[in-house]
């Protein structure tokens, strides 16, 4: 049960509002937006992390299902789950993912494999072994590299603020994450 | 030694050089250059976290420094002793932040505790418990209560950037918390 009161769209600024109500009216914007010198800009960062294509939709779904599942963070695996079953991940994927290593041998490719051993290590030591870290950067390149550790990093922070306030799920509603990008 | 290379700030947009001559030719600016389609949105974030006046400077740096610490990341370690000095904080306060002192023996003021105390037990367990969000949220309220993830959530996520990369900290150069503030 949330810790806070939601911020009703009527009572943001101009600018929250807009950002908010292109990404559908969450409970997780209206949480935030309570933060509102800092909210806007927390949303800007977003729009571009959730628009970028340099990662694919299916490897991109997977590090935040893994992010998510490693912070015990039940907002995102529940948002995550339906986008990333339209992202390609099937049910059994999704299982996999959501538990200590059966993810290593649930038929994941050799670079989904690697990139799911980096959040791992990241999440669980906050380092990540040179050789694990030159296998992906090997196979993504310098830019997708980056990108991976920046959903990583939005996400895993994102986690501790909606376990901080226990943000409740939404019932119905799902970022509409295809339509922005 | 980055396991990235470094970008050239010289050959990066305007917005992007515009922001690192304001906030420091920094070796962090450089790794993220690298990722340029999201790097822009991420400094818009970092400029509203640094133009807010809900926390002091040296509030704003007790905090980060203690994400530091707990995410063990050199790097935002290395930046942000010399920023918490630079704001106030005292070697003591500095050691005890980094767990080489007692936090209690410091002379940090209450507010200062309690949000320690939230850093704490965020970073270390992803979770608060009910006493400790209601001890907070006396204190802090919804906006600063919510501000104060915000400034963890960030550096937080950025110590797992810096680490994996295995970020080289910068010799001599400071971020600058305040626009035309120079060290």
């Amino acid at each position: 049960m949330t810790r806070i009161a939601y911020r009703r769209l009527e009572d943001m600024t101009e600018r929250a509002r807009e950002l908010t109500e292109e990404r559908g009216n969450l409970n997780v914007y209206r949480t935030l937006a309570s933060a509102e010198k800092v909210f806007t800009g927390w949303m800007i960062a977003g729009r571009d992390a959730l628009t970028s294509r340099v990662v694919p939709f299916r490897l991109r779904e997977l590090v935040v299902l893994r992010t998510a599942y490693l912070m015990d963070c039940g907002y995102e695996l529940g948002q995550h789950n339906d986008i990333a079953r339209s992202a390609g991940v099937d049910p059994d994927e999704i299982h996999a993912i959501m538990s200590e290593s059966d993810w290593e041998t649930a038929g994941f490719d050799p670079v989904e494999v690697a990139v799911l051993r980096l959040t791992t290590e990241l999440l669980t030591t906050r380092g990540v072994a040179a050789a694990l870290f030159d296998q992906v950067h090997t196979a993504l390149g310098s830019e997708a590299t980056m990108e991976v550790l920046m959903i990583i990093n939005r996400y895993a922070g994102l986690a501790l603020m909606l376990n901080a306030l226990d943000v409740d799920l939404d019932d119905t509603a799902r970022l509409p994450i295809r339509k922005l990008g | 030694m980055s396991r990235i290379p470094l970008a050239d700030i010289e050959q990066q947009p305007e917005s992007i050089r515009e922001w690192a001559a304001r906030r420091g030719n920094l070796n962090v600016f450089r790794l993220l250059a690298n990722a340029p389609k999201v790097f822009g949105g991420w400094t818009a974030m970092v400029d509203e976290l640094f133009a807010s006046t809900t926390f002091s400077a040296r509030m704003r740096e007790v905090i980060i420094l203690r994400v530091a610490h707990l995410q063990d990341s050199p790097y935002e370690i290395g930046q942000h002793v010399v920023l918490a000095r630079d704001a106030g904080l005292t070697e003591q306060q500095v050691n005890a932040i980094r767990d080489a002192g007692d936090l209690d023996e410091a002379g940090f003021s209450p507010t200062e505790r309690a949000a320690l105390d939230v850093v704490t037990e965020l970073c270390t367990t992803h979770h608060l418990s009910d006493d400790s969000f209601d001890a907070a949220h006396g204190i802090f309220g919804d906006e600063a209560f919510t501000e104060l993830l915000m400034l963890i959530s960030c550096y937080y996520g950025l110590a797992l950037v810096l680490n994996a990369a295995d970020l080289d900290v910068d010799a001599g150069s400071w971020f600058q918390p305040r626009t035309g503030e120079f060290r």
